[in-house]
């Protein structure tokens, strides 16, 4: 079973919805397309 | 949080023991704001990476992003030394503007991947868009993919576990 984390990335101004898998010190940081741009 | 591309490359690197983070830009899912067109996004991403390192201790990230994402992600990719290179998948170059181009410059690994049937990242501007690019780069062309890579999800996140294991040997 893997542990992913669900998160919240927080800023002074926003919170970001995460999920965060962790095990060696190299982290692959996937993004998104944009929804708004993203019309399927 | 789901999208076949990013979902893919997220399981590919859970199954492979490979660290990884994803999240929502502001405005989508359960983050909070609303969509800035671009401005506040980059600060999305960079507070993603200050959290990886002040938070977590993490010592190298890669980049990953898809259309959007990528435009976005690779943009920040001079941001900090920890950012080792990038991985864009289907750059919007022609639709977002030349201004990501510039920011996403860099003499860090860089792989691009791009479907020959793709009409948003549009597949007759790549050679050029990817010349701009400093070495070291690669791409890949998905042969019969669009913009969507529907049925070449296997091959996409095929090539970005390929770089990941390039890069980080």
């Amino acid at each position: 079973m893997h542990n992913i984390d669900k998160i919240f990335i927080e800023t002074n101004e926003i919170k970001l919805e995460a999920e965060f898998f962790q095990l060696k010190k190299i982290v692959v940081l996937i993004c998104h397309p944009h929804p708004q741009f993203f019309w399927v | 949080m789901y999208n076949n591309i990013v979902s893919g490359v997220f399981n590919m690197c859970v199954q492979n023991k490979i660290s990884c983070l994803r999240f929502n830009f502001r405005g989508v899912g359960r983050s909070t704001g609303s969509h800035t067109s671009g401005k506040g996004e980059l600060t999305d991403v960079k507070a993603c990476i200050d959290f990886l390192i002040n938070d977590k201790n993490i010592e190298k990230i890669i980049i990953c992003g898809y259309s959007y994402g990528a435009a976005i992600g690779c943009s920040v990719v001079n941001f900090s030394e920890k950012i080792i290179g990038y991985c864009a998948i289907s750059f919007p170059w022609d639709f977002m503007g030349s201004k990501y181009k510039k920011f996403s410059q860099t003499k860090k690994p860089k792989l691009f991947i791009q479907g020959n049937r793709d009409t948003i990242a549009l597949y007759e501007n790549f050679e050029n868009h990817y010349n701009f690019y400093f070495e070291p780069k690669k791409y890949k062309i998905i042969n019969g993919a669009d913009h969507f890579y529907s049925g070449f999800e296997e091959n996409v996140v095929q090539e970005v576990s390929e770089f990941y294991n390039l890069i980080t040997k």
